[in-house]
């Protein structure tokens, strides 16, 4: 019976104006979103290459002065821009992506400038998720909310139920059609994008790629069962489907617009951190503090000789600046993390945020990207530092008084370049994605499950005739 | 006869749900917008005014004019409250220099402290007002016909002595006289809210940009009651309209300028800030090369001794109790250097423009674009109106590098490169030689300098040959000794207030390309109307 109710509710929606509008709506703009990829991938391909060969020459020269100098100076990486962005772009464009780092320390991250154009105003990019955010939660509510109010009005709804069918089964045969012909319309979508990707772009078809369609694709699936049961809860509270539909209008301005467009508000409000004018005078407290406790001739320069004594006690002085300056900026750091991801589980109130973050966890890109370079940047940070290490130690000219800042009290001798260890960014495995993923994914579906029995007690009381 | 006809729609609207759940959906969302844009208004308030204190007491204290380099603190602009344009995202501090002319603003955006959060998107009233004016106009126009057609009504009324044209225009005025008082109540809400806060303050300026932001918002209006009004009239049945109608919004308002921004990234490029840097510091060098090569020609040692001095980038240069040999060599450095270092900023300034000018481009394809929607065109015209699009932008960075010129001008009227007063607040009168400083310092110990080297350069440790030479602390050898610049007559930076119209320009053509749209829909609709089949 539950076959019978899902292939009729299926052939309706099938021949609907609705359905027919929606796919060509869906064809035209994934092309779109696929063309402007391959774009501006070109573009931001090559002047990641310049970057990244400017970031390795500038290490040369450093390494051909001494290794102590490629020790101390501060460089920065840039991340490469990410193949699958189509997929989901994760609004990398707007969060950090560049480290600056030294074999001391991990200094900050920040937006490399010159990646976006700051008089654009900020967009979206057509990448899947977002059309699937826009269009997938649109037209499933769409598809549903006149499932009962429309069909109560054309008489049918009572006939249908006059057969041997229970309503559970009725409702959930309309929510299959509807996530059913949602999908088909999201695959035709997807299809055309990734021949338009796979013929004109780059890259070629892997495994992990289709991994990570399939991935997207359920997604997109939880996120139209999402909506398509906010279209029947919609349907069934109405009296008549005029005014389900613009319950299911408000329900889509709420979950589409409004609470996803509130985030900052809500991070700057409910968890506001300390201001970064407050963090630099602690810094330089905590400097003048290091400055007056620091035995006499601390501050005593000259370079000439390296076993000057006054330079160990200015290693020990730097040293101590370095680790005072790192403990006050990484706890600030760790206070946006904070920030940011506690925003993130407010906003996972919408589907619509959920399914953002779900693709962002699916592509692998975004904010999870850039904590887990982050993350790997100091496990090579403490590589590189060792490395420097091992190579002074050798050094029978160097006195091994160890100065993050200064190139005077460790070994001045050149090093291969060859032989330094150089930062690769690794791709997120499956458990890096689905650990973060799985809070939003239990969010959703709990959402859809509580509104799904819902709509159901209210469909079971609810009058056909 | 008219009079009827609009009395009925109106009623017939009013006691409708659509009516009351429209009514609803603006005093939720007007209020959420307008409350969330007032507090980032009054955070940005709060950051200018500390950015501005520090940035005059910067000012304030220095000692010598190569010191002083004055920063430019853009206030926020109140109107942002309604529509925040580009402001959220391009910063409000401008230092000024003298080998650089102002490029872009520093200072911190949108995001405020935690740069993750320039992931997250806004929305302000004149974004909420585009989405939901238009779903409500469509809403109340999508039917107009079908479904008077498919109750029977609409024949009826056409049977009476009544021709099409004051059927059509009886409908237009009741769906009009049904939205009108939502708008109108919207915006006298958004008022009471910004009068209501603290920090806000509306000039009547303002309110006149608010009532032009009121006449864009009805011609708006009145172009998606058109769109829909057209559709209703190429229908068969109130179903399909709907279903036309609503793709139409989300195609217009939602797709079209992500779309626009999409391609406009796509299809025009912008110049590498790398490169830009790259070329920017290749003239450095060339004019520190420069620079050198004049003080040579000039007979300038390049190495000379001071005895409490301070230099920085862009020329900061800062001496005390130095000898006059020594004073005097800085000078003439100063003299030489810093018209050659002001002359360099006007050579880096085509290579900074072709960049500025890309980003520019970038940003205005991508609004040319959207124009294709009457939502990118309401967009544009209300961040004008809100003096917060892109070309204020421009003008207000404009304003600086026109401070900066003035600034200049001022240094060199009062001949600040050539005076010792650039490097030094000592009074030339009191300079003295190097023998007379090496026996005042030194208690008479030695009696000139040559006596110090001599038997300085036989002692090993070189702090106790400096606790001789400051054995006597004079007069003049530490800035504490000197009172901070009177700059009391320094240009200040003024933001231009402007007039009601300033800067509306570009807006007149783009509100006549609405204004065309919705004479051409309404002659469309019209047409489409007296073809209608009412039966």
């Amino acid at each position: 019976m539950f076959r019978v109710i899902v292939k009729r509710e299926l052939l309706h929606n099938l021949y609907s104006l609705r359905f027919l509008i929606s796919l060509a709506l869906v064809i035209v703009v994934f092309a779109a979103g696929a063309i402007s990829f391959v774009r501006v991938t070109a573009a931001s391909l090559e002047k990641y290459r310049q970057t990244q060969g400017q970031f390795l020459e500038t290490m040369r020269g450093f390494t051909e002065k001494s290794a102590t100098e490629l020790a101390v100076r501060k460089q920065t990486y840039s991340l490469k821009p990410r193949a699958n962005a189509f997929i989901s772009d994760a609004k990398e464009k707007y969060l950090p992506n560049a480290v600056v780092f030294s074999a001391w320390n991990v200094f900050s991250f920040e937006n490399k400038s010159g990646t976006s154009n700051p008089f654009l105003q900020r967009y979206d990019e057509l990448s899947w998720a977002f059309i699937a955010a826009l269009i997938v939660s649109f037209i499933a509510l769409l598809f549903t909310f006149d499932a009962v109010s429309g069909e109560k009005e054309s008489k049918t709804l009572a006939l249908s139920l006059a057969n041997p069918v229970s309503r559970g089964t009725l409702l959930s045969g309309k929510l299959a059609s509807a996530v059913l012909s949602v999908m088909a319309i999201v695959g035709t979508g997807v299809l055309v994008s990734l021949i338009v990707v796979l013929v004109l772009g780059p890259g070629g078809l892997s495994p992990a790629l289709a991994g990570e369609v399939l991935g997207f694709l359920a997604a997109a699936a939880l996120l139209a069962a999402t909506f398509a049961t906010f279209g029947l809860l919609a349907s069934v509270i109405a009296p008549n489907s005029n005014v389900s539909l613009l319950l299911a209008l408000g329900f889509w301005l709420a979950f589409a617009v409004i609470i996803p467009n509130s985030s900052t508000f809500v991070a700057k409000r409910l968890f506001p951190i300390e201001s970064s004018e407050t963090i630099q005078k602690n810094v330089v407290a905590a400097f003048d503090d290091l400055s007056k406790n620091a035995p006499p001739g601390s501050w005593a320069m000259n370079s000439g000789n390296p076993f000057l004594p006054q330079h160990e006690l200015r290693a020990n002085l730097q040293r101590k600046r370095l680790q005072a300056e790192k403990d006050i900026h990484d706890a600030y750091y760790q206070a946006m993390f904070r920030q940011f991801e506690r925003t993130r589980l407010v906003t996972a109130l919408s589907p619509v945020s959920t399914f953002e973050y779900l693709t962002e966890a699916v592509a692998g890109g975004g904010y999870l990207r850039f904590r887990k370079a982050w993350d790997d940047m100091h496990v090579y940070q403490g590589q590189l530092l060792n490395f420097f290490k091992t190579l002074d130690a050798t050094d029978q000219d160097s006195p091994h008084w160890y100065n993050p800042n200064e190139n005077v009290s460790t070994t001045r001798k050149p090093v291969a370049f060859e032989k330094v260890p150089q930062f690769e960014e690794s791709p997120l495995t499956l458990a890096d994605r689905l650990g973060p993923a799985l809070k939003y994914l239990i969010i959703n579906i709990f959402t859809a499950t509580a509104v799904f029995f819902l709509t159901f007690i209210l469909f079971v009381r609810y009058d056909v005739r | 006869m008219i009079a009827t006809l609009v009395r009925k729609d109106f009623l017939t609207n009013l006691v409708s749900p659509r009516f009351a759940i429209g009514f609803v959906l603006c005093l939720v969302l007007i209020p959420f917008s307008i409350l969330i844009n007032i507090s980032g208004f009054q955070d940005r308030s709060t950051q200018y005014r500390l950015d501005r204190d520090a940035a005059e007491k910067a000012a304030a204290e220095v000692r010598v004019y190569s010191r002083l380099r004055p920063e430019v603190v853009l206030p926020p602009e109140p109107l942002s409250v309604f529509g925040k344009g580009v402001s959220g995202q391009v910063g409000n501090r401008v230092q000024i220099w003298l080998g650089d002319k102002p490029l872009l603003a520093a200072g911190k955006t949108e995001a405020g402290d935690n740069p993750f959060l320039a992931s997250f998107f806004s929305v302000d009233f004149v974004d909420i007002a585009a989405i939901v004016l238009s779903l409500l106009a469509l809403i109340f126009s999508y039917d107009a016909f079908t479904r008077e057609k498919e109750d029977g009504t609409l024949k009826l009324q056409m049977a009476n002595s009544l021709s099409r044209s004051t059927a059509l225009a009886g409908k237009l005025l009741g769906i009009f006289a049904t939205l009108l008082p939502i708008l109108v109540f919207s915006f006298a809400l958004s008022a009471v809210l910004v009068l209501l806060a603290r920090d806000v303050v509306f000039s009547a300026l303002e309110w006149g940009r608010i009532a032009l932001l009121f006449a864009a918002s009805v011609v708006y209006l009145a172009v998606f009651v058109f769109i829909g009004v057209l559709v209703s009239a190429r229908s068969k049945s109130s179903v399909t309209s709907l279903v036309v109608c609503l793709f139409l919004w989300v195609l217009l308002v939602f797709i079209v300028p992500v779309v626009a921004a999409n391609f406009a990234e796509s299809f025009t490029g912008i110049a590498s800030r790398d490169n830009l840097d790259r070329v920017l510091k290749d003239i450095d060098k060339e004019r520190d090369e420069e620079i050198r090569r004049a003080q040579a020609s000039a007979g300038i040692p390049e190495r000379w001794n001071c005895w409490w001095c301070s230099s920085d980038e862009d020329g900061v240069m800062e001496i005390y109790g130095s000898a006059r040999p020594d004073f005097e060599n800085f000078r003439r450095t100063a003299m030489i250097a810093e018209p050659i270092r002001v002359a360099y900023a006007d050579k880096k300034w085509p290579t900074q423009k072709a960049y500025l000018d890309s980003l520019f481009r970038q940003a205005r394809a991508a609004e040319s674009l959207s124009l294709v929607s009457p939502t990118g065109v309401f967009r544009a015209i209300a961040s004008a109106i809100c003096r917060t699009d892109l070309a204020s932008h421009a003008r207000r960075m404009d304003g600086t590098r026109r401070y900066r010129e003035g600034f200049v001008r001022w240094l060199q009227g009062r001949d600040a490169f050539g005076s010792f007063s650039w490097i030094t607040p000592t009074d030339p009168k009191t300079f003295k030689t190097e023998d007379e400083l090496v026996e005042k310092r030194t208690g008479g110990e030695f009696k000139t300098a040559a006596e110090y080297d001599a038997w300085a350069s036989g002692q090993k440790d070189f702090r106790a040959r400096w606790s001789k030479l400051s054995a006597i602390k004079l007069h003049g050898d530490s800035p504490d000794d000197f009172p901070f610049l009177d700059i009391s007559d320094m240009p200040r930076y003024r933001d231009q207030a402007g007039a009601l119209f300033s800067g509306l320009e570009s807006s007149v053509l783009k509100t006549g390309l609405l204004v065309v749209a919705t004479v051409f829909l309404f002659a469309l609709g019209y047409v489409a109307f007296i073809r209608f089949d009412v039966r």
